[in-house]
């Protein structure tokens, strides 16, 4: 938006984006003697966030909890049975507790995508899906060696099932889309997401109100910017659904990894 | 010479990613229907299927979005 307001809108060509890169690098500013940015700021407020929705919402067990208690109670609820013990099984209560923190840290992050003035989901930096991914990864691969020992990795690249012809392929391809791709694209998945959410939603609100804002210049063909800034509404409710599922299919899928480790029988 | 090339580079990019997404987009239209015609037949079991029907959609998406991610790279 800021690189976008600074167009010319009366010559002939009105806008000419210089780089795609300055939509990703954001200016460093000093707070407190720390060199901080947007998105390390708005991590901190996400996890500040995150904190006091559950300090506040279970500080107090109530036999009538208030409306505030019985939506962090469900969203509680949602993960443990919907999540954890519908995928990992009994033991899955074990893995609540992170797979809870995840899904309602990244519900924040993603959510700030579409909530007004903040615009910007700091899960569109790749170091946070990452990082996110990494642990999972680190989880996944530790709860497998402790409950199946070496046998893990031995059944994971010699998979007994398959005929013998096929088996040393399958053990390879199982080898690399294991061990390496599963962090990789489970961060992929959502930070593309984002990514694709957020420059859409740039490039059709910003658009808009360019067009519109240039009336002076162009004349009736501001009357563009109308659609493109319906659009953009159209795809920011869309957006909304996006936030909120890839959530979701970020704690299912760390959920399902982590059962593939417990259940390490086929 | 050079230059020609630079210029279609971002060009070539963007077929890529339009090939990458051509597979998942077939593919993710395959995983919802068969999960709307399961859902159809067995309604009570809405809910698993719904849950499956996520689980085979983020993993077909992968690759349109590691073309997506290519594309911004190239």
């Amino acid at each position: 938006m800021i690189l976008a307001s600074e167009c010319d809108t009366a010559g002939e060509v009105i806008c000419a984006p210089s780089d795609v890169k300055e939509l990703f690098e954001l200016p460093v500013h000093t707070l407190l003697g720390v060199e901080v940015n947007r998105t390390i700021l708005l991590t901190l407020l996400a996890a500040v966030i995150v904190s006091l929705l559950f300090y506040f919402g279970l500080r107090k067990k109530r036999l009538v909890p208030s409306k505030f208690e019985v939506m962090i109670e469900t969203l509680v609820e949602f993960v443990r049975d919907g999540i954890a013990r519908d995928v990992i099984g009994p033991e899955g209560t074990r893995y609540v507790p992170y797979l809870l923190s995840m899904f309602a840290f990244l519900l924040v992050a993603n959510l700030f995508e579409v909530t007004p003035f903040v615009n910007f989901p700091i899960t569109s930096r790749m170091a946070i899906p990452f990082f996110l991914a990494i642990v999972t990864y680190v989880i996944f691969v530790f709860v497998g060696f402790s409950k199946n020992g070496f046998r893990y990795f031995l059944d994971t690249i010699w998979p007994k099932h398959v005929p013998l012809g096929l088996r040393w392929l399958v053990g390879l391809i199982e080898l690399v889309s294991v061990f390496a791709l599963r962090p990789f694209t489970l961060a992929v998945r959502l930070f593309a997401n984002m990514v694709a959410g957020h420059l859409m939603l740039t490039l059709l609100l910003g658009s808009g109100v360019i067009f519109v804002a240039a009336i002076g210049d162009i004349g009736a063909r501001a009357a563009l910017g109308i659609p493109w800034f319906a659009l953009g509404v159209g795809i920011f409710l869309f957006e909304i659904v996006v936030s909120v599922l890839q959530a979701y299919i970020f704690t299912l899928l760390s959920a399902v990894y982590i059962q593939s480790s417990v259940h390490f029988e086929h | 010479m050079e230059g020609n090339i630079e210029l279609l580079k971002g060009a070539i990019a963007l077929v890529g990613y339009g090939l990458a997404a051509v597979g998942p987009g077939i593919g993710i239209g395959i995983v919802v229907g068969n999960a709307i015609t399961a859902m159809a037949r067995q309604p009570e079991m809405a809910g698993t299927i719904r849950t499956t029907m996520f689980l085979g959609i983020a993993f077909t998406e992968a690759l349109a979005l590691i073309g997506f991610v290519l594309f911004f790279i190239a």
